[in-house]
């Protein structure tokens, strides 16, 4: 059921990506608790499915399917991520 | 819009549920007919609200708070699955977002196997086709097994197909097996649930997966159950996290990655090029040099419409020219003549007369004041832009150990403290409710406050106004800090959605505008008039001048006020906004460092009986009645320092 995972590459940090990038969600970081964690989840923030970065200042912004979803940076940089 | 007693009696019961900020209760009021609060930003609802449909009068429909996901995280959350539980629940009318399929199916994935007869309503779909996006409602009607209707709530479309569709309601197929160990849990707890503790309506497996993924509303229905010991000691001992993954986090990613496919399959996305006014609005809002000028705009801008236009022309309009010259001379006179007895005509047109104190601060000095400021908060609302807010107030909130979250249940203050005291049922803490309701409760003047505010200072000059406001903000951010040491616990990190900005719907932000002005003669007036009363027999008995000598140390000594401001801080006893007019009446007497002084120390002084009465009921009294220890001294202390620090430039 879970889709195919691209083949592994470089990883980087959701926050060290440059504004208008569209990349992979790898994987969350140990540091992220697990509630907020579930929450990220739940906004769909997982999987292989592709996000765009649309500003880092003041905080990170991604629009993941059409929605626009705010992360702190103590979160956003344990958000691995990879090119799409 | 009663909210669900605990013992709410079984009828058969149909519930609006889905993620926040999809529609649901614009549906529910196109479904009843009876409205209930709509804004553009997640967690407007945060009670359950209960109407009788329109299709069938026997019924009873619900409206939900939104839930990002199940099991239940915060207290709103934690109120739509109670009324899961406990309601006779025989329809669920999952509203989805037709833009955003994958998190609406995540949810799905976990509602289809609660066991209850579902409906699907597309909601958004013209949002969804603005942005290119198709979904196959055909195909995923019957991959689900259920009806799927695609709506547009705002604009009708669809109504009449989704009450069609509730006759066709369905138990839905789920929509995904877990992982085999997962699997072999849910199995055996929910095995358990059937034998020792089935529930009337929810199907075992929902509610075991429910409970492995430690929803505290399951947990505390099951220990209320007579045979839910041996269940509760069975999920106990499956805390075994695989991996870095605990159960509930495995659970989330294994619906998610189901969602995903399934969201593939039935969409289809074409590139619209969609660049509106809306969405550019948006960008400037978060916009990290952008935003602040656009924070000062947006204040400017409700400052001139709320603090001139209303405070200044209206309340001139009609304070002065109609009530002063015309209405009250008129009254009086009639009065005068009618009622011989001399205390009885006192009490109605005497200085602490019902008519011309009580019925004149409320209706001509008041009321056009809130009217403009609830006009634009509505057009607000509406807009989006609450929500984000809190991105760029985030950084000064984390200061005060809270995240951007906590600016809605704030702004929302700004309108009426009590609802907002309700409205911090969606922060995740327990640690931010207390923070965010003690700081509004010292801290946050309601509207009617903020009026007579604006009104006062505003009238003396947009220095004044700029004065008082760096005040509150000031004790705001220092108490904030203070408490965030005090109070222990682990700040939470932002995480949030930002719904796009709309144009806001003249009829939505008429119909609360209408609302909340009820709200405000009907709970307002009462009080304004008991006040009055209080003030004329005090008055009276000749216990007015013995306050006024008594209070002379601090009124007149510490806060440097006239000694007749006493009396307003005995008004300020009933509502803070009474105690303020107290201080409006008097604003010959007052010099600027004087009118800053007693209205900074207004704000702060007490919360209202019914934002009171409110704490108690979220916090217990024992917390409430702390805090109110904590405010009345804080009030004089802030307002004496103040004019001490005032009186070194003016
Ligand atoms: N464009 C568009 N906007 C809609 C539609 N339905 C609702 N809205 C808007 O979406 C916003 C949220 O609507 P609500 O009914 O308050 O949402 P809710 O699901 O009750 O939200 P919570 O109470 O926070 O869970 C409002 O600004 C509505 O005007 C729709 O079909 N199309
Ligand atoms: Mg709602």
């Amino acid at each position: 059921m879970t889709p195919p995972t691209p083949p592994p590459g470089p990883r980087i940090r959701l926050t060290g990506t440059p504004m208008g990038r569209m990349v992979r969600i790898a994987e969350f970081g140990d540091e992220i608790d697990p509630l907020q964690r579930e929450q990220l989840h739940a906004y769909g923030l997982s999987g292989s499915h592709p996000v765009r970065v649309l500003q880092q200042q003041p905080m990170t912004v991604v629009l993941s399917e059409h929605v626009e979803l705010a992360l702190e940076h103590a979160v956003a940089r344990h958000v691995w991520v990879e090119p799409a | 819009m009663s909210s669900l007693a605990a013992t709410a009696p079984l009828t058969h019961t149909l519930a609006l549920v889905g993620h926040p900020n999809v529609g649901k209760s614009v549906l529910f009021h196109r479904l009843t007919g009876t409205y209930v609060n709509v804004s553009n930003y997640p967690g407007t609802t945060v009670e359950v609200a209960r109407a009788v449909p329109r299709h069938d009068r026997s019924a009873s429909l619900l409206d939900t708070p939104g839930v990002l996901a199940l099991p239940a995280r915060s207290d709103d959350e934690r109120a739509t699955m109670r009324a899961l539980l406990n309601e006779d629940m025989r329809t669920l009318i999952q509203v989805g977002d037709a833009k955003n399929m994958r998190r609406t199916l995540n949810l799905t994935a976990l509602l289809a196997e609660l066991g209850v007869p579902m409906v699907m309503a597309l909601n958004m779909t013209d949002e969804a086709k603005a942005r290119g996006v198709s979904v196959d409602v055909a195909a995923l009607g019957e991959v689900l097994g259920v009806p799927v209707v695609p709506t547009v709530a705002t604009g009708g479309e669809g109504i009449a197909r989704l009450t069609e569709a509730f006759a066709q309601a369905a138990v839905p197929a789920p929509l995904l097996r877990y992982d085999a160990s997962l699997e072999q849990e849910i199995e055996h707890i929910a095995a358990l649930l059937a034998e020792h503790a089935p529930h009337p309506r929810l199907a075992a497996r929902g509610l075991a997966i429910l409970l492995i993924g430690r929803d505290p509303e399951v947990d505390a229905w099951l220990a209320a159950q007579s045979g839910g010991a041996p269940v509760r000691e069975a999920v106990a001992q499956l805390t075994a996290a695989v991996g870095r993954d605990t159960a509930p986090a495995r659970l989330a990613r294994e619906r998610n990655a189901g969602a995903e496919t399934l969201a593939r399959t039935v969409t289809r996305h074409a590139d619209a090029g969609d660049r509106s006014l809306a969405l550019l609005a948006g960008r400037v809002a978060v916009h990290r040099l952008w935003g602040w000028p656009m924070v000062l705009g947006v204040l400017y801008a409700v400052y001139l419409f709320v603090g001139y236009f209303g405070a200044d022309v209206l309340v001139g309009l009609l304070e002065e020219d109609f009530f002063g010259e015309v209405l009250n001379p008129a009254v009086t006179a009639l009065v005068e003549q009618s009622v011989p007895i001399p205390w009885l005509s006192d009490l109605l047109v005497g200085e602490y007369g019902l008519w011309t104190m009580g019925m004149t601060y409320a209706l001509a000095l008041i009321l056009p004041i809130v009217t403009t400021f609830f006009l634009a908060f509505g057009i607000l609302e509406d807009s989006g832009y609450f929500a984000r807010l809190s991105v760029i107030a985030n950084r000064m909130f984390a200061a005060i150990g809270l995240n951007g979250r906590a600016v809605l249940p704030m702004v929302l203050g700004l309108g009426c403290v009590t609802m907002a005291t309700l409205t911090t049922r969606i922060l995740h803490t327990r640690r931010e409710r207390l923070i965010t309701t003690y700081l509004m409760a010292l801290a946050i003047p309601c509207s009617a406050q903020l009026g007579v505010v604006l009104g006062l200072l505003g009238g003396i000059s947009f220095g004044a106004t700029v004065i008082w406001t760096a005040a509150i903000v000031c004790v705001l951010l220092f108490t904030g800090w203070l408490a965030s040491k005090v109070i222990s616990g682990k700040r939470i990190p932002l995480v949030t959605e930002l719904p796009p900005m709309r144009m806001p719907v003249l009829g939505n932000v008429l119909k609360k505008t209408g609302g909340r002005l009820k709200w405000y003669l009907v709970e307002v007036i009462p009080l304004f008039l008991l006040g009055t009363l209080i003030m004329f027999v005090l008055d009276r008995v000749g216990a007015l001048p013995w306050i006024i000598s008594a209070g002379e140390p601090l009124v007149t000594g510490w806060l440097g006020l006239p000694a007749e401001a006493s009396a307003a801080f005995v008004m300020g006893f009933l509502r803070r906004d009474f105690g303020a007019t107290g201080l409006f009446v008097l604003q010959d007497q007052l010099d600027m460092v004087q009118a800053v002084v007693g209205m900074v120390t207004l704000t702060l002084f007490v919360p209202c009986v019914a934002s009171l009465m409110m704490i108690i009921k979220e916090q217990g009294l024992r917390i409430a009645a702390t805090m109110l220890a904590m405010i009345v001294p804080t009030a004089f202390l802030v307002g004496g320092v103040l004019n001490f620090v005032l009186r070194l430039f003016f």
